[in-house]
This record gives C-alpha cells, structure tokens and sequence, in this order.
C-alpha cells in the first residue's frame, strides 16, 4: 500500500464521513430540542432529494435551482411533520414518540416509491469525476466538493448557534427547557425551527451524495450510519457528530484493505461497541449526572 | 369477570386448531412465538427501562441453537432443545448484559443493534456450522413416542411453552427478584438505597429476558422449519419494539397483544407489497397518536378494567422512571 493510494482512501473515507456528520448533525439539532430520535431522518433526506430531481427532469432548471428547490421542500416537509404529527405527541413518553418517527420513516418511504417508484435514478453532481493529480496522489474532485461543502455548511450551523438569537435560543432549549421557557423563549417555535433546520440539513446531504450512491428509495438507510457517528462522537455533541462522522467514515474505506471480507461489514458495530465500553458517553459526550 | 374472560381465552386458544384453517394455525404460532420475544423484552425495557433493539440477533442464537442441536442429536427430546437454546441465549445475553451496564437509553440502543448485525454476520461467516446463506432445514423434533409433524402439534407445543413462561413472569413479580425489579423501574437511586444491587439485577433482566427470546427462537426453529440469517435482520428487532410499545410498557397483557397486532398486520399486509409500509406505518403513527402508552392502558381507561390489570404494569398518567418529551436531562 502505498501513501498516495492511502491518501487517496483516507480521502474518499472524509467524504463518505462529512455525509454521515451532516446526517449525525441533523439527528442531533433534533435531540436536543425535542429529547426525540428521528427515524425518519434519512427518508426526509431522501424524500427533498427527489423533489429536487424532479425539478431537474421535469422542469429542466440548472442544478443550483434544484439544490434550492430540495432545501424548500424539506423545510416545508420538516416544518409540516412537526407541526401537524409530533407537536401532537407531546405528552407523549419517549418510547411513544421513537415508534411515531418510525411509522412515519416507513409512511415515506413506501410513498417515495409509489410516487418514483422503487428503481435507482443517477443523478448530476457539482464536481466532475476526472481525478485530480496532486503530485503522485490522485484524489477525486466529487469527494473534495464534498467535503468542502459539508464544512462550509457546518461552519454555517456553528455560527448560526453561536450567534443567532435563534441559536441561542435553540442552545438554551437544549440545556434546560423549563429555564428557557421562563426566559421567555417560545419552546414550541425551537421545536418547529429545529426540525425544519434539521431538514434542510439532510437535503443538502442528499444532494451532495445522491451523485455517488444514486438517488433511490432507500438512500434514507444512510440515515443508520448518521446515529453510528452521533453515538460515537457522543449524542447531543455538535463537535461529536462531526469528529464522529469523519471517524466512520474513513474507518469503513480503510478496513477492508487491512482485514479479511468476512469480517469488514462488522467494523463500524464493533468500533462502536468498544467505544462505548471504554466511553459510555460517546467520544466528545458526557455521561448525563440525575439529581435525585 | 376477570375468570370468565380468562376462561373464554382459554378455550378460544386451545381451540384455534379445529376452528381456523392451517395457515392459521401455523400464523397463531407465530403470534404466540412473537409474543414470548416480547414478554422478554418487556421484562427488560418495561422493568429496567433498557430498550433493546437487538432481539433479533437473541433469537436467531435460540434459533440456530435449537436447531443445530437436533440436527447433531436427533434423540435430544423438545425440551431439552429448547432449554439448551434458552441457556445458550442466556450466556449470551450475560455477556452483552455486563459492558452494557454502562450503557443508557440512546447509548444502550445503538449498541444492541450494532449486537443484531453482528450476529447476522456472525451466522454468515461461521457457515461449517450454520450453512451461512443457504439456510438450515430444521430436522421433525420428538417428543416422547411423537413427532411433531404437524402444524396443530408444534402449536400445542408452542401454546404449552408460553402459558409456562407467561405464568413463570407474572410470578417473577411476586418474588423478591420482582420487587427488586419494579422498585428499580419506580427510581433506580430510591432502590440502591434500600439496598438493591443495581449492577446484579440489570443484568439479571438482561439474562432473563434473553433466555425468554432464546426459548422462542428454539420454537421459531421447529415451526419455520428452515432457518436463514436475513430471517433475522434489524427490522425484525424493531418489530420487537413496536410490538411492546404499541402493546403496553411493563404490562404481560400488552405484550401479547401487541404480539398479535404487529404480527397479525405483518401478514395481512404482505398482499399489498408497495402499499404495505405504508399502511403499516400510518397504524404505528395513529396508535400512538391516539393511544399514547399502548393498548394495556388504553384498556385500562375504559370500564372494564378487569382484562388489562397485570400487577405493577406501568400507568402511563402516574409518575413514572420513564422520561418524557420535554423533561430536561
């Protein structure tokens, strides 16, 4: 193995990895607001991507426009499942909730495919597919565009925490919602922000991966590979999910050069579990201390 | 009340075979397997709020268990099989119980469905022993002068196994061990302080609960006939979790109920190929909408209370150790 075609893996593992942080990071804009697990992630994602290939098929508008109009429609289909579905089921207890978003992950899925059916369609990436020589190593152009465009929208997200009323108030939520409540943050506006934030995210992500493992109904699965890296880099953690993210990511392109197939697709689970032995809280997490 | 419907129960059961036609004979099986799983389940989510999203994998061991022991042992009698698939799961489950202490809530989860893939892999690469994608055929099994050949006979048989272990789990709760259970759901600090051993009785659900879905994957062996690891994949483990949501948190009850919902939709659904998940999803959403804590409560609220009342069920509008949306970490 040479270092320019290890490049060229570690490379490729942090593009497939800054796709696993944004779905990671999706997952926990909404756990943090809402104490949910949103199973239905990776089908929204799924579901706003092929609204945006249809804009492109049938409408003939430039890739940019489809990328907007894939960000419009999820913030609707976010803001429309908050509103109308989980803003319901708040009286709810968690377990109740996990099995609403579950329901709902299976509602769209089987509506994606009544409606696109169930084949796979390719779709046109931003970045071309010649690869780039830099020196001896040759990395592809699809997954620097990736990459770079997940950092670019994760700088967005952290600026917008940071320094956002609306990030602050989504940060104060998170931290203590009966304090922030009697601070006079509307909880239920952070709820529906939170998922339409949460949503736009994962369409940005689908957009940018659609090129790579073609648009279908079950693109959503890699929402599965988003709570890996949010559970390793430790739930709740922006930081987390990101280091997370990109952990998983090259772990899954290094492993099958160094081990044997049978035991490959085992890698991530069982990095995970002895992860969570060592560090119960996931890598950047803490372990959550109850007062009695 | 509580008798006659009980009574009315009992007959309806053993019954089924001469009432209903084969493939619901083999379907009521099914239901009554399910529902072991979900007893065990319920015996470790509903008592010590640890959600397990790898029950698949649990049953696949019972399963692969069960029936490589009677390929190799053809003399072994039913029972037998069936304990040592329990045992075998048990050990199992004592060796994912341990580091999993550690483990809570989202954390726990994850970590029990990365268990579920890993047994699936494991069941293909060991394929000396488990005939990796081709499947297993599960040999007739015997018990006594018998075999059980026929879809009423290893219904009977599934039937017998599950009224045992129904009753072995409502006494659960009567024992020292059940109380020790129930103060731990109640708050895990308020138990540890009259002296229940948190780390012992975590993992004593976690052994018990996976000897209940070992037992039922030996059962899934003799009925299914053939075993093959995508038998036994993640959605299954989630199936495991709607049904003791949809059913009931901590109730025997609701358990079985939701047992025979879940698997019931599952099948009569499967003529609608595309629209299934569909369909499948909107009742999943729709029940907890309009059912929050599953049918065990829901039965409660009405005035017939008698039905549903297992001893220590969780009530959903008392306090209770189980978090809800909105509460601060």
């Amino acid at each position: 193995m040479t270092t320019a075609a290890l490049v060229h893996v570690v490379v490729s593992g942090l593009a497939t990895g800054s796709i696993y942080a944004l779905m990671a990071i999706s997952l926990v804009i909404i756990y943090n607001a809402t104490r949910t697990l949103n199973f239905a992630q990776g089908e929204m994602l799924m579901l706003s991507t092929f609204v945006g290939w249809t804009a492109l098929q049938v409408l003939n508008l430039p890739l940019v426009v489809a990328l907007l109009v894939a960000v419009v429609a999820a913030a609707l289909l976010g803001w429309i499942l908050e509103r109308v579905v989980i803003r319901h089921a708040i009286s709810a207890t968690h377990f109740d909730v996990l099995i609403i978003t579950l329901g709902l992950s299976l509602m769209l899925r089987s509506a994606a495919g009544v409606a696109w059916t169930h084949d796979e369609f390719p779709f046109p990436s931003f970045f071309s597919n010649r690869p780039l020589a830099v020196g001896p190593v040759r990395v592809a152009p699809v997954s620097l565009g990736i990459i770079g465009a997940a950092l670019v929208l994760m700088l967005a997200l952290a600026a917008l925490f940071r320094w956002t009323r609306l990030g602050r108030a989504m940060r104060a939520v998170a931290q203590n919602q009966r304090a922030a409540r009697l601070m006079g943050i509307s909880v239920e506006r952070v709820y529906s922000s939170s998922w339409i934030l949460a949503s736009v995210v994962g369409a940005v992500a689908g957009v940018l991966i659609a090129p790579v493992v073609f648009l279908s109904s079950k693109m959503g699965l890699v929402a599965i590979n988003g709570f890996t890296a949010a559970v390793l880099g430790g739930f709740g953690s922006m930081p987390g999910a990101v280091v997370g993210g990109m952990l998983l990511g090259v772990l899954e392109n290094l492993a099958p050069l160094y081990l044997p197939a049978s035991i490959k697709h085992s890698v991530p689970f069982l990095v995970m579990i002895t992860i969570l032995i060592v560090r119960p809280g996931g890598l950047l997490g803490r372990v959550a201390q109850r007062k009695v | 009340m509580r008798r006659a419907a009980l009574a009315t129960g009992a007959v309806v059961v053993l019954g089924w075979p001469w009432a209903a036609p084969r493939y619901f004979v083999f379907l009521a099986s099914l239901i009554v397997i399910n529902a072991i799983v979900a007893i065990g389940l319920n015996l470790l989510s509903g008592y010590t709020n640890q959600l397990s999203f790898g029950h698949a994998g649990f049953l696949a061991i019972g399963a692969y268990a069960a029936a490589i022991l009677t390929i190799r042992a053809p003399a072994l009698p039913v029972p037998a099989a069936l304990l040592a698939a329990g045992l075998v799961t048990a050990a199992v489950g004592f060796a994912l119980g341990v580091p999993c202490l550690r483990l809570e809530g989202l954390y726990l989860a994850m970590a029990t469905l990365a268990f579920g893939f890993v047994v699936v892999e494991a069941i293909l690469n060991l394929d000396w022993l488990t005939r990796g994608n081709d499947g297993l055929h599960v040999p007739v099994g015997h018990l006594g002068p018998w075999a059980l050949a026929t879809d009423t006979a290893r219904y009977y048989l599934v039937v017998a196994v599950a009224a045992l272990l129904i009753v072995a789990a409502r006494n659960i709760s009567r024992t020292r061990t059940g109380r020790a259970l129930l103060a731990l759901r109640e708050s895990e600090v308020a138990a540890q302080a009259s002296g229940v051993h948190l780390a012992a009785y975590k993992t004593l659900a976690f052994v018990v609960s996976a000897f209940y879905t070992g037992v039922a994957g030996g059962l899934f062996a003799l009925v299914v006939g053939f075993l093959s690891p995508d038998s036994f994949d993640v959605f299954l483990s989630v199936d495991f979790v709607a049904m003791i949501i949809v059913g009931g948190l901590g109730s025997i009850f609701g358990s079985v109920a939701g047992a025979a919902v879940i698997t019931t939709l599952n099948d009569s659904l499967a003529g609608f190929q595309n629209y299934r998940p569909l369909i499948f999803g909107a009742i999943l959403v729709a029940s907890m909408l309009f059912m929050p804590g599953g049918i065990a409560s829901a039965l409660r609220k009405i005035p017939l209370p008698a039905l549903a009342r297992t001893p220590g069920a969780v009530r959903p509008h008392e306090p209770s150790r189980i978090p809800r949306q909105g509460d601060d970490a």
